[in-house]
């Protein structure tokens, strides 16, 4: 009788480890969902100017994070969530060359260029002046602009580096290449932005 | 020297105005991205995919490599294409985490079809 009491403490205690370790692991997931969302959409959407294309993307990410790679430990979440981004938005831009290309056959060619609104886009005042509103709204249009003309691996290195802040082991493991490819590519990419932007940021 | 303070200003100033870009993201922008975290979270819940999706990466694997062979010995295209397919056509199939991309061959084989008459009509 004690020894199945016994067991049955074990199995309790047991259950009770593996429930509290699941809500730990919710909660870390959580937390790590809550840091990390917003700077993924402005980098989604810089790469595919467009917000609810972006927030579908971004969505896509975070299930298949939580789908896949939860028991990863937590150091390892940040670059494989940006892997996982960064091939979602590389699916997205082939989905859209396939699907040009289909249009312009039917005579229907678009141009994503001409259809994205700035202003619509554009983050909501936050109380500034409006000279001091318009300058910084202009800047960010340049420097996304700038940004999503560079070639995907470049921008790749450039967001991950500047706007996500990973180092450059992270961005190497986020991008699936060495960290010599990523401190090339991301030196170009700012050899580039320099040449573009100089004019108006010196 | 300059041209490594010129560097590091402009890094400054991207990080800042990005930084300022996603704090002042608004209210609907975060509703949304919030209900797309608790929808993500519930997977945490979901049974598990079992031994079949286990292997769901592996099969859709050997299938893009049977329709390479495939397409690659000419028994499916009866009529001739001036484009070979490329490597990258292969790539794109093969890649991990693309294999999303395997839910539309029916719409790549449309779009060959497609590609294949507008061929015909310029030739």
């Amino acid at each position: 009788m004690n020894a199945i009491a016994g067991v049955f403490a074990v199995s309790c205690s047991r259950e009770q480890s593996t429930g509290a370790s699941t809500l730990q692991r919710d909660r870390q997931l959580n937390q790590f969902f809550v840091e990390v969302e917003r700077r993924a959409l402005r980098i989604a959407e810089i790469g595919v100017r467009d917000r609810d294309e972006a927030l579908d993307l971004v969505q896509d990410s975070m299930i298949k994070m939580a789908r896949n790679y939860a028991e990863r430990p937590g150091d390892e979440w940040t670059p494989l969530f940006y892997r996982i981004l960064q091939n979602g938005i590389r699916d997205w831009h082939r989905r859209q060359k396939v699907r040009n290309r289909v249009m312009v056959w039917f005579g229907r060619g678009a141009n994503a260029d001409d259809e994205y609104d700035f202003a619509a886009n554009a983050p909501d005042p936050a109380g500034r002046s409006p000279d001091v509103e318009l300058q910084t709204a202009q800047a960010m249009q340049r420097l996304e602009r700038s940004v999503h003309d560079l070639p995907h691996r470049q921008r790749e290195a450039f967001m991950l580096r500047i706007f996500e802040g990973l180092d450059v082991a992270g961005t190497a493991m986020a991008m699936g290449c060495s960290e010599g490819s990523v401190k090339t590519h991301y030196s170009r990419a700012v050899h580039t932005l320099r040449e573009k932007l100089g004019d108006h940021w010196q | 020297m300059t041209e490594s303070r010129d560097s590091e200003r402009l890094e400054r100033q991207a990080k800042a105005l990005f930084d300022d870009s996603v704090e002042r993201l608004d209210g609907a922008t975060l509703s949304r991205l919030n209900q797309g975290r608790q929808k993500a979270l519930e997977e945490l819940h979901k049974p598990g995919v079992g031994n079949w999706g286990r292997w769901a990466p592996v099969t859709g694997v050997a299938a893009a490599a049977a329709i390479a062979v495939m397409v690659m010995n000419g028994t499916t295209v009866d009529v001739p294409v001036d484009d070979p397919v490329t490597v990258s056509d292969f790539e794109m199939l093969l890649e991990t985490d693309s294999l999303e991309m395997l839910e539309d061959l029916e719409f790549f084989s449309l779009l060959d079809a497609v590609d294949t008459e507008s061929n015909g009509h310029v030739g």
